[in-house]
């Protein structure tokens, strides 16, 4: 049973879920509300607090 | 160095932020996109390798904030202090854009006007003398067209030339008092006479705005109740009608086809090795992933279609159509933003909510806006449509029409809990000029989706996936699950009960239950786990789906009919959403209570059409009614007296309210 392609295969799965799980964690870690989703990109650039404080303070 | 952008909404500031950064930020061809301020560095070719930022700033007619997002535009130029201010100004309506341009130039921070659009110009035979209104602006002006990125060199480089200099203004407000109503209308009045005589002297129009065009009467054909309602129904069947049964299972059938050959190829590398790496590679990772994968090509084409829809100005003259409706249930006509936004994502349709002045109806729309079937929701419709009803384009739609019937429900029943009465909101929408929409545009909004879609499926999904498959493979005892004896899997027990609760929706097996949890990390995953729990990967097969006209592989493998198919599907697409749409929820909403209600609507909701589908379904197609019917209508009958005890504890609290006011009435007389 243990021969190169459940070797190879082993590797593959580990190594995708490691890259999976880092990448989400490093996404996270910049403040990225939804990975994946659409509005990704602009989720994380918007100052959405700063907006928020701003706008109370407005109205 | 900071440069930051201000001019009306939907002037194209957006469009240019993207364009000097390289950033590719929520555009569309109507006001109230952006809502709130963002910053990114303007690449080097526009700087010249020096270090400058813009700042996108949502639309404002005015420094006297109306709306909420005039108010971070106001506030921002105001107190941040950027170095240079560039005022875009829609080139096509300059007596309207000038108002804001001369307050502008009242703060004393040197600006840049970017006439944008002038490309529309000079097809209508618009022109504008750039140097007149230069000098009478005091400022440099440019000519640009942000689509094209068309005279934004100009405009940047003498941005940053002017870095420290000051501003001098043509018009002066007098020193007047900012409370008093009268005072400041008459200077208002008298900065829109400055700003006519400008326009009058640098401004030669061929067609009179006064003259009515082929264009306005296309426009009043649109806007109409009636007309324009049935005209939004059609376009909207032809935009899922060509991405989910078209031109996408077309494209897709030929990916699902090399993808499962993959799959096939995978597995028989693996024939040797032990069953479970099989099955974690071959059936989780690659036919897990390859099946949201497979649905790809449907969503893109949707994209495409509703970024032409976006860029040609249409959205703006739907949201014009539906703002009576909305006015009518208790939201504001500028719940249709998020409305239409939601197609594509529910975050950032939680997140236009913003733009709402009033509190409850802007916690109100967020808890509906998701409703309507989001980009992630797609795969799920077009499994079950291809699976069910042969592929048909009207679930599809019927899914998007029944959203929006949804949300006015839902409207009406956060009015009557909230015991909110009707008040008499605005609704302002500037409708955009007509355009060609723009393929490119297109082209570039589908291709960055369609990244983030493969960025999901490689990250969340395939972990998710995974991890079904193990617990699917797997006892408690960590011993492996032998054939005939799934029902001991991790995955079984965790689901088994929750799939009891379903079983009045027609339902109740473990696997579509663990299919609708793990959905709520992403929709997608319903698609994914389905594909691991029933050994699934080719969700679409155009031929089989001639040959057979329904009862094909998916549905004989998953047991249901079509009216459980239906039930399943809509309480997929009406129960929560994921718990990223949740937290952007909460951070809209700020409240605990109104998070909960939201939380608890939508899966009432989404359990009561469940419900009603599947009974009703039923018996109108088999003559009697589904199982659990009784347990069913207790849960549905419990749903109902919550909203009923809920709705008169708030009004009991309203009353109280009142009633202080009155007695601090009566104090006040009696003193």
């Amino acid at each position: 049973m243990l021969n190169a392609a459940t070797i190879i295969s082993t590797i593959l799965i580990v190594a995708a879920v490691l890259l999976a799980t880092r990448y989400i964690y490093k996404e996270k870690k910049k403040g990225t509300k939804c990975i994946g989703c659409p509005c990704a990109g602009e989720c994380h650039t918007m100052h959405g607090s700063s907006d928020i404080k701003m706008r109370e303070k407005s109205f | 160095m900071r440069i930051a952008f201000a001019g009306n909404p939907n002037s194209g500031k957006t469009t240019m932020y993207n364009a000097l950064t390289g950033r590719s930020e929520k555009v569309g061809n109507w006001g109230g996109v952006t809502v709130g301020s963002k910053e990114f560095k303007i690449k080097d070719e526009y700087t010249g390798g020096r270090d400058v930022s813009a700042v996108d700033l949502p639309g404002a007619y005015s420094m006297s904030p109306f709306t909420p997002e005039e108010g971070i535009t106001s506030e921002y130029v105001r107190t941040t202090n950027p170095d240079v201010i560039v005022n875009i100004v829609d080139a096509t309506n300059l007596s309207r854009s000038l108002f804001f341009t001369t307050q502008l130039l009242e703060l004393g921070i040197p600006v840049v006007v970017a006439l944008n659009k002038s490309d529309i110009n000079e097809k209508e035979g618009t022109s504008i003398d750039v140097d007149k209104l230069s000098a009478k602006l005091g400022c440099n002006v440019f000519e640009t067209t942000s689509t094209e990125g068309k005279g934004l060199s100009d405009v940047i480089s003498k941005a940053i030339s002017l870095s420290g200099s000051s501003q001098k203004p043509p018009f002066v407000q007098a020193d007047i008092d900012l409370k008093d109503k009268a005072a400041v209308d008459a200077e208002d009045r008298k900065r829109y006479v400055f700003v006519n005589e400008i326009v009058a002297a640098v401004e030669s129009r061929r067609t009179l705005s006064s003259e009515t065009r082929g264009t306005d009467k296309l426009d009043a054909v649109l806007t109409n109740p009636i007309s324009g309602i049935l005209l939004f129904a059609a376009v909207m069947w032809f935009v899922f009608w060509t991405s989910q049964t078209w031109l996408g299972p077309m494209v897709a059938d030929l990916i699902v086809g090399w993808i499962e050959q993959f799959q096939e190829w995978t597995a028989g590398l693996l024939e040797n090795s032990p069953p479970i790496l099989s099955a974690l590679l071959a059936d989780g990772i690659v036919g897990g992933v390859g099946a949201v994968v497979g649905f790809l090509p449907l969503v893109m084409v949707m994209y495409f279609l509703i970024a032409l829809l976006e860029d040609c100005g249409y959205m703006a003259r739907v949201s014009a159509v539906m703002d009576p409706i909305f006015k009518r249930v208790g939201l504001s006509g500028k719940s249709l933003i998020p409305v239409v936004i939601g197609t594509g994502c529910g975050i950032p349709a939680i997140m236009a909510c913003r733009t709402i002045r009033d509190e409850r109806e802007r916690r109100a729309t967020s808890m509906l806006a998701t409703f309507i079937p989001c980009g992630a929701k797609i795969p799920v419709i077009a499994l079950f449509a291809g699976a069910f009803f042969s592929g048909a384009g009207w679930v599809s739609t019927l899914s998007y029409f029944f959203g929006l019937l949804l949300i006015f429900l839902g409207a009406l029943l956060i009015k009557y809990i909230t015991g909110y009465r009707y008040r008499k909101s605005f609704f302002i929408i500037e409708l955009p000029k007509w355009k060609v929409p723009s393929q490119k545009f297109a082209f570039n909004s589908m291709l960055e989706r369609a990244k983030e879609y493969i960025i999901k499926a490689a990250t969340i999904i395939l972990i998710c996936n995974t991890a079904v498959q193990v617990m699917q493979s797997f006892d408690w005892h960590f011993n492996v699950v032998e054939e005939g004896a799934e029902s001991s899997s991790i995955l079984a027990t965790i689901a088994s009960p929750f799939a009891i609760l379903l079983i009045p929706l027609g339902f109740g097996v473990w696997q579509l239950a663990a299919a609708a949890i793990t959905g709520f990390i992403a929709k997608e995953n319903v698609v994914g786990t389905l594909a691991v729990v029933y050994g699934l990967t080719a969700f679409i097969d155009v031929e089989e789906l001639e040959l057979t006209g329904g009862a094909n592989n998916v549905a004989m493998a998953m047991g249901l009919t079509s009216v459980t198919a239906l039930a399943y599907l809509f309480f997929n697409l009406y129960t929560p959403p994921c718990f990223a749409a949740i937290g952007a929820m909460n951070s809209e909403m700020k409240s605990r209570a109104w998070l909960w209600g939201a939380i608890g609507l939508q899966l009432g909701t989404g359990y009561s059409v469940a419900f009603l589908i599947y009974q009703f379904g039923t018996l109108f197609t088999e003559g009697h009614l589904g199982r659990a019917f009784i347990p069913g209508l207790i849960a549905v009958g419990c749903m109902a007296v919550a909203v009923i005890v809920i709705g008169r504890k708030t009004r009991a609290h309203f009353d109280d309210m009142y009633e202080l006011h009155r007695r601090d009435g009566k104090e006040n007389a009696a003193a």
